[in-house]
């Protein structure tokens, strides 16, 4: 089984690991440690803005309520929304799993640029900081689409904003075209396509859609930054200019966003259940291509989120029969993801138990999207809470779940620590129990009429708002069980070992903690890595190390 | 079987959704509903069975203590029929979706003849009302639609302030109407005509959609669906009140209720306004002292803070610097809340 020298560079090509504090931890090139950067930076952001959104549930306890002011309550909800998708969810499942996990599963020693992979971390926390500090210059109002022309109505908060997405889009541009090289010209000699992990189809799909799309967002956020800083009218009806332009331009990235904010979190599922499930992952070439062609759908639906602002109905029909197409990929991933539990020797360990936490909602969210999907149906859901329910079904019961999916799966390569496995189970059944009380109903009061964006409501929904925000109180208390879990176990956790879960791709052949420069010496593929009961697939690695689950 | 499941289907989706949706009160919604219950009849499948197969395979499958922690499942990794199976199915449900939802956009926009006998009205987004002007009736008609049963309407919906500098002018609203299922919204430069037959008589609301600023949880209006007599009734009664001249109307002030204007300040006031000093400003500035701020002695209008002033702009409304003060109409107010708010208003006054 040893092949060696099929070009690849030799291993004289390591640099001296970085001596100094700074250089190791604070700027640092190495992909693993610019990831845990990204899953501190973006894990604290999580906290301020799931914060946001319990003030606002206090304030939507009841009607007419004065726990905010109706202006504070507006900000709150803006700058929730906004950092969830932009500081949350996209920097954790790309910045985060990306830099951590694509290079490990390729048999690379790190991204294609370490300096660019470094620039772009450090783009991340100052456009929080900006996000943030708008509050002290009026943070914007107008939620995370931020619609002209009210948006220019605003103080300078709101440019401050434009400010903060524009440096996290640079980021984000960044990142993909790093990751996208890196996933085209550094996989193992002998990982052909269709030997490649569905992380990293998923990344790179990702990373595709990143690269495109995000310039799009900056053309926008260029846009209203210089209406409202210069005047120059591109919203501006008086002047010639369409509120319309920025909701084609604005959706022609931010549905894409929805993609870049789901694939990676397809790609942990498609991980965690051949690991734990112990089979094959059922139809990997149709997980692979359908990620491909949701990748492509998704520039040509964009429109669907603007049925009520007076599109012709010919445009109408195309985006609802393009966003009906999506369906089907997307279907093709569930159902196999459901039937590579089939036959399976399936362990139910607390990753295996999120990634059917995320198969249940995010199903739920897809078929809400169907009917979302339909214009008839959409134009009376459109902009109510059914929306709101619907995004977090698909953002919430899908990338969070998918995002602690992959915390408990890969902590131990993280730290090389386990997590316990006992607070995962609470974590997950409180976090589950408490996600479904909190957005369930939400769909309800949404088709009986109450709009999104509001600080008070028809006393109708009095008890429904109750309920909501009850259960939104407990699944905030349900990510302290994650907290303490996660401390706990860097104090006193079981030591794991490099493989605890018996995975076959290549990021369990190395020790826990991966060392520095990953593979001491490049690994060659020979085949798949799903193959559960074949000898492993690799030459070159520490055979040793690599066997059965030990946990 | 099949006939099983139709039944039970029924029973789970048709039925519930019959009881407990809201009133499908224009003649569009008919149609929207058979269609959300059409997608309940395989969405409902979809979900029952995904998490069904969840719960059983993973009961099933499940590793038992005894077997060996190196076990592994079948190595089965594909299975075409299937595949494709699952492929096409959802594909051909989706074109009938499509199908089915191609015929029902037309119904809501004004094309072909089912709308050359209809009556074109307008309606108007403002902050934070709604404007509706009917044909044949010099003066609109704030927050309160009335139509007659069974005639067709097409609605001109378009959104417009006094001043349209993109600083302090209009915003995007969206006129929504749960029981008609029919939202569309309101964006300032574009007219989107949209049509509609009421078909059950009663009041329901408008709700502004789209976010306008601070007014917008509180932006809500009136659809009065009327039988054809009483809608020409209250037809006549408009024409009669717009051929008395508005000038004319003159507020009596004499004899406000303080304590009864605090009611109404806090119910129609607060969304914008403080009870405290100019500087707590919410939309508007803070109304404490109105009548006696050396540093503010003028009105919006560039008026004396006079209580006659100020009665004023409650009648009338005005264009300040973060949006719009609505006038006595689109605020619901009569002359003796005017009276009853300023004598609240004095009573602020240090």
């Amino acid at each position: 089984m040893s092949v060696t020298n099929i070009g690849q560079p030799e291993s004289s090509h390591i640099h001296p690991p970085p001596d100094t504090f700074i250089k190791k931890y604070v700027f640092s090139l190495d992909h693993k440690v610019i990831a845990v950067q990204y899953f501190i930076t973006g894990g604290l952001f999580f906290v301020l803005a799931g914060l946001l959104a319990e003030l606002m549930r206090a304030q939507l306890m009841g009607p007419n309520n004065h726990v905010l002011s109706i202006a504070t309550y507006n900000q709150a909800y803006s700058v929730h929304g906004s950092a969830m998708v932009w500081l949350v969810v996209i920097p954790l499942l790309t910045g985060g799993f990306g830099n951590l996990v694509m290079p490990l599963q390729i048999g690379a020693r790190d991204v294609a640029f370490p300096w660019l992979n470094m620039i772009s971390f450090w783009l991340f926390p100052p456009a929080g900081i900006l996000l943030f500090a708008s509050f002290l210059y009026g943070a914007p109002q107008a939620g995370w689409t931020e619609y002209p022309p009210f948006s220019v109505q605003m103080p300078f908060g709101t440019s401050m904003w434009c400010m903060a997405i524009f440096l996290i889009g640079v980021s984000a541009t960044i990142t993909g075209l790093n990751f996208l090289v890196t996933i085209v010209k550094m996989r193992a000699p002998g990982m052909t396509w269709t030997r490649t992990p569905l992380f990293v189809w998923a990344t790179g799909v990702t990373a595709f859609l990143s690269m495109i799309a995000t310039a799009n967002l900056s053309a926008a956020l260029a846009g209203l930054f210089i209406q409202r800083e210069f005047g120059v009218p591109f919203y501006d009806v008086s002047r010639g200019g369409a509120p319309v332009l920025w909701q084609h331009v604005f959706w022609f990235y931010s549905h894409p966003a929805v993609y870049i904010m789901i694939l990676p979190a397809f790609g942990i599922v498609s991980e965690v259940i051949p690991t734990f499930v112990r089979r094959p992952i059922f139809g990997y070439k149709a997980i692979a291509y359908s990620s491909a062609t949701i990748g492509l759908l998704s520039f040509m639906v964009w429109a669907h989120h603007m049925f009520t602002s007076g599109l012709q109905h010919w445009e109408q029909f195309a985006f609802m029969v393009l966003t009906m197409l999506i369906a089907v990929p997307t279907g093709i991933k569930i159902f196999s993801w459901v039937a590579s539990l089939w036959g399976g020797k399936i362990r139910l360990d607390s990753p295996l138990l999120f990634v059917f936490g995320f198969l249940s909602t995010f199903t739920f969210g897809g078929v809400t999207g169907i009917l979302l999907a339909s214009v008839p149906v959409d134009v009376h859901e459109h902009a109510s809470y059914f929306v709101v329910a619907h995004l977090h079904y698909v953002l919430f019961g899908g990338s969070m779940f998918g995002i602690f999916a992959g915390m408990y799966y890969w902590w131990p390569k993280i730290t090389g620590r386990l997590l316990d496995e006992r607070l995962g189970k609470w974590h997950f059944w409180s976090m589950f129990v408490a996600f479904n009380a909190t957005f369930l109903p939400m769909h309800w009061i949404g088709l009986h009429g109450m709009p999104r964006r509001v600080a008070t409501y028809d006393p109708i929904y009095t008890s429904t708002n109750e309920f909501v925000s009850i259960s939104a109180f407990v699944l905030g208390l349900s990510m302290l069980i994650f907290a303490y879990n996660a401390l706990r176990s860097a104090k006193s956790g079981e030591v794991a070992g490099p493989n605890p879960w018996g995975g076959r791709t290549l990021e369990w052949m190395i020790p826990s903690p991966a060392p520095y420069y990953n593979f001491k010496e490049i690994p060659i593929v020979l085949s798949g890595p799903y193959d559960y009961g074949k000898p492993l697939p690799y030459a070159n690695v520490d055979q040793e190390l690599a066997t059965v689950p030990v946990h | 079987m099949a006939v099983i499941s139709a039944v039970l289907m029924y029973i789970v989706v048709v039925y519930p959704i019959d009881r407990a949706f809201l009133p499908e009160a224009s003649v569009v919604s008919v149609p929207i509903d058979n269609l959300f219950k059409f997608s309940m009849f395989f969405s409902v499948p979809i979900l029952v069975y995904v998490n069904g197969f969840i719960i059983y395979f993973a009961l099933r499958y499940r590793r038992r203590p005894e077997e060996p922690i190196e076990a592994v499942g079948s190595p089965i990794h594909d299975h075409p029929a299937l595949e494709t199976t699952w492929t096409i199915i959802p594909g051909i449900l989706m074109i009938v979706l499509a199908v089915l939802s191609y015929y029902i956009i037309p119904m809501y926009y004004p094309t072909g003849q089912a709308t050359a006998s209809a009556v074109t009205m307008e309606a108007i987004g403002h902050k934070f009302y709604f404007e509706f002007r009917y044909p044949g009736l010099k003066q609109s008609v704030m927050n309160e639609m009335h139509l007659p049963i069974g005639v067709p309407v097409t609605l001109d919906i378009t959104s417009y302030e006094e001043t349209l500098d993109v600083k302090t002018g209009p915003v995007l609203h969206s006129f929504w109407v749960p029981e008609f299922r029919l939202k569309q919204d309101m964006i300032p430069g574009m007219v989107v005509p949209i049509h509609f037959t009421a078909r059950e008589i009663g009041t329901f609301r408008i709700v502004c959609a789209e976010f306008c600023g601070l007014g917008h949880s509180h932006m809500w209006g009136k659809v009065v669906v009327q039988s054809k007599t009483d809608f020409d009734k209250w037809y006549a009664q408009q024409q009669t009140e717009a051929a008395a001249p508005e000038a004319e109307r003159l507020i009596t002030l004499a004899g406000g209720d303080a304590s009864a204007g605090q009611g109404l300040f806090n119910a129609k006031c607060t969304a914008c306004h403080n009870a405290a000093p100019f500087a707590q400003t919410k939309v508007g500035p803070g109304l404490a002292d109105l009548f006696d701020d050396p540093e503010h002695p003028n009105l919006v209008t560039g008026k004396k803070a006079t209580p006659a002033n100020v009665a004023d702009v409650l009648e009338h409304g005005a264009h300040g610097s973060y949006g719009v003060m609505p006038n006595m109409h689109a605020n619901g107010l009569t002359d003796k809340d005017v009276a009853n708010l300023v004598a609240y208003l004095q009573t602020l006054h240090k």
